[in-house]
């Protein structure tokens, strides 16, 4: 919580939209599974999984009605071939096609203020510094 | 693997200050030291979680948590607040010990189901909550989770 130039504001707006969609849609899938967080949050957390996934995904539609029609046909475009339409980008490399990218996108320090997306692979990436 | 590796003196906070759910969340994110955006949609991705059912499980525990772009390996925090906190918990009691679990999309190691079912059976344990009031310092966390989640 320090510089006024590092706050969440300053994030691209479509791109704190794909983020928050990215990790609902893993929340989502991860339900799906029998071996996967159904049986954890059944036990520990009293979870109606059903429940839950169709609570998750009413949510996604309404946050997918929200993208621009540019960025929204590109998602349509990403997501059947891919789990996920926002990859992070870590020292460099997409963590969706496992390319290194190139260093000027990486090390732009407004990095966040635009949508970007991965040379190679095409997905919209975040960079985790 | 061992849930004493996961933490650091760092992510432990004995003295949580926030008053309402939402601040204390924000207040345990904080012990992950990522940068404000990575907090920022880290917060509403652990609120649409707390938004399925809380992740208060009773007796006085919280156990928040998600999967999260914003992290890169598996990431947990410990805070606790003496006085307890409203954070509409399954048995409606206040919470005085709060676990954040935060995992990556896609980890190597799959470690995050299997610490989420660890961190659950160790803080159910019952005489744990009141080993966790004793505490005065981080490492003595450090060494319960050593002794008793081995
Ligand atoms: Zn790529």
């Amino acid at each position: 919580m320090t510089a006024p130039d590092s706050t969440s504001d300053a994030m691209h707006p479509q791109l704190m939209l794909l983020m928050e969609l990215q990790d609902l849609r893993s929340q989502h899938r991860e339900l799906e599974k029998d071996d996967g967080a159904a049986p954890v949050e059944k036990e520990h957390f009293h979870m109606d999984p059903a429940e839950a996934r169709a609570q998750l995904a009413e949510k996604v539609s309404e946050l997918e009605e929200r993208l621009d029609p540019q960025v929204r046909a590109r998602y349509e475009l990403i997501k059947p071939q891919r789990d996920r339409v926002v990859v992070p980008v870590i020292n460099g490399v997409c963590y969706g096609c496992f390319v290194s990218i190139a260093t000027a996108t990486v090390g732009d320090q407004d990095v966040h203020q635009e949508l970007q997306s991965c040379e190679n692979c095409g997905s919209f990436i975040y960079v985790v510094s | 693997m061992k849930l004493r590796k996961l933490f650091t003196a760092d992510s432990v906070e004995l003295n949580l200050q926030s008053e309402t759910k939402d601040e204390v969340l924000k207040e345990l994110i904080q012990l992950l030291g990522l940068d404000d955006k990575s907090e920022a949609i880290l917060f509403k991705t652990l609120k649409r979680r707390e938004n399925l059912g809380s992740t208060g499980i009773g007796k006085g525990i919280a156990i928040p948590h998600c999967r999260s772009l914003v992290v890169n390996e598996l990431r947990l925090a410990y805070g606790r607040k003496p006085e307890g906190i409203d954070f509409q918990a399954i048995d409606e009691e206040p919470v005085h010990n709060l676990f954040l679990i935060v995992a990556p999309p896609l980890e190597v190691s799959n470690q995050y189901l299997p610490v989420l079912g660890k961190i659950a059976q160790f803080a159910k344990d019952p005489d744990i909550p009141a080993k966790l009031q004793e505490i005065d310092e981080a490492a003595e966390f450090l060494d319960l989770l050593e002794e008793r989640a081995p």
